[in-house]
């Protein structure tokens, strides 16, 4: 019993780890790749190739002056850049980076808790980052905050749909919940091949629930002043943005459960490298994807948003589920 | 609708890779052109004598009022071929547009516009320049 706590206390630590160190270098890679897509550099000044530059904001943000504004609710003002950040470490906890290993004769298993609702968990607690961002919109008593959480409340409403309704497919398909097992359901072939539609629907979605652009309405900077976190200062709008590249790791790496095969090797003959590492990657790259995306698209208008939502990407979600039931069904032995 | 899409994301993702155009500034310099308009200098003949003659051509030209120039007179013809020099040169970076109008008007060439373009300092009243910054050293 000891021993499976003291394992579990390890994992944690490890798993928290690493996704801050990918979440103060997804800043870091932000701002590089919108760098160089600009014919830039990016940061360079902070060591070699400005590779120590998040640890000098993370200094900066720790010193700088925390202002809270005078006629703001209290309570949700400090209660909103702490759910930022929460959900996204909650859904870490299901997320099966590995299948197992051995360690002094062992199975220790790679995900911190097996359990077998872990997509129902995920899109639950995902969907608590709406919190953040409404009341940090209304808890600074300020107009554009506000407007910035108004307009998220609508646009979450509208992705989280699309965001479980792309991953049904997926469940219909293997027939379970746990991530787990949807990663091995791929071992052969990957699911995006198999729910194109799906993979590019829940892609969509992720990005506009992180609020990223082409997405990115409430905190639009040219309309907005800064959105919902306009009010926020030093380490309360540092977490805000943790939270913003903790979310794009976390639903990254679901997507990489789901549809790229989770740990397993494009191909036999690569598998010789570790799945941890393969499933990193795929993470990386999909993180990547969702940077390429921000600094080439502009910015959707409001009504355009939600057109592309109800009029388009639900019809097609809606119709990927009867053709995947109508596959489901005919494999079974049919009507 | 979806070409349009991936070609734009074709172009971005071959401008990663093109080497970008950023001068690391403190690091590297640019090469400045030779008739840039920079810091002012105030030159000097080949015994050390300065050129300018308090002629006060140049303070009534600048379009800033950046100048203030005032004479005094130099008997023993030490510091002046002719006899006259300025006492008090001062320019006021606050004020200077680097019009170079000073320069033009100077009809012995005792000011000079240098390349030096990092005139940055960190209190508003160093930039009050006087003839100890500003005169040639030879």
């Amino acid at each position: 019993m000891l021993v499976a706590i003291a394992i579990t206390v390890v994992k944690l630590l490890i798993y928290f780890g690493v996704l801050m160190t990918i979440v103060a270098y997804g800043t870091l890679a932000e701002r590089k790749v919108a760098g160089h897509i600009q014919d830039r550099l990016g940061p360079f000044h902070c060591g070699p190739h400005g590779l120590l530059q998040p640890l000098a904001d993370g200094i900066k943000l720790f010193f700088k002056e925390d202002i809270t504004a005078s006629k703001s609710d209290k309570v949700l003002y400090y209660l909103a850049p702490v759910i930022a950040v929460v959900p996204a470490i909650l859904v870490l906890g299901v997320i099966p980076i590995g299948d197992y290993i051995t360690i002094a004769g062992k199975k220790i298993s790679l995900s911190i808790a097996d359990i077998n609702v872990a997509l129902l968990y995920f899109l639950g607690v995902s969907s608590f980052g709406v919190y953040a961002i409404m009341l940090g919109g209304w808890a600074g008593n300020s107009k554009y905050p506000l407007l910035g959480g108004l307009r998220s409340a609508a646009q979450f409403l509208s992705y989280e749909l699309l965001l479980g309704l792309s991953v049904i497919g997926v469940v219909m398909l293997v027939g379970s919940f746990s991530l787990k097992e949807i990663v091995h359901y791929q071992k052969d072939m990957w699911l995006f091949i198999k729910q194109p539609v799906a993979f590019i629907i829940y892609m969509i979605a992720a990005i506009a629930e992180l609020n990223r652009a082409p997405f990115d309405l409430p905190e639009a900077e040219s309309e907005l002043v800064g959105g919902y976190h306009t009010e926020y200062s030093s380490m309360k709008f540092a977490m805000f943005f943790m939270g913003e590249y903790a979310n794009m790791v976390v639903s990254s790496a679901i997507a990489t459960c789901l549809f790229l095969g989770g740990w397993y090797a494009p191909s036999h003959y690569l598998s010789f490298i570790p799945g941890p590492i393969w499933f990193l990657l795929k993470v990386f790259a999909l993180f990547f994807f969702m940077l390429w995306i921000r600094w080439t698209y502009p910015r959707f208008r409001y009504d355009q948003l939600m057109g592309f939502c109800w009029k388009y990407l639900l019809p097609f979600s809606l119709i990927n589920i009867l053709g995947t039931g109508l596959v489901v069904i005919l494999r079974s032995g049919g009507l | 609708m979806i070409g349009p899409l991936i070609k734009g994301l074709k172009i971005t993702f071959g401008h990663l890779f093109k080497p970008a155009i950023t001068v690391k500034y403190p690091y590297e310099k640019r090469e400045v052109a030779k008739r840039w308009r920079g810091r002012h200098l105030l030159r000097v003949d080949e015994q050390g004598r300065e050129l300018c003659c308090y002629c006060g051509l140049c303070e009534a030209v600048c379009p800033a009022n950046a100048i203030r120039i005032y004479g005094m007179e130099d008997p023993t013809f030490t510091r002046s071929d002719v006899g006259k020099i300025a006492e008090i040169y001062e320019i006021d970076y606050r004020r200077c547009i680097f019009c170079g109008f000073c320069a033009e008007a100077c009809p012995r060439g005792a000011i000079v516009l240098t390349t030096d373009y990092e005139l940055a300092e960190p209190e508003r009243e160093k930039l009050l320049q006087t003839k100890e910054v500003l005169l040639e050293k030879r």
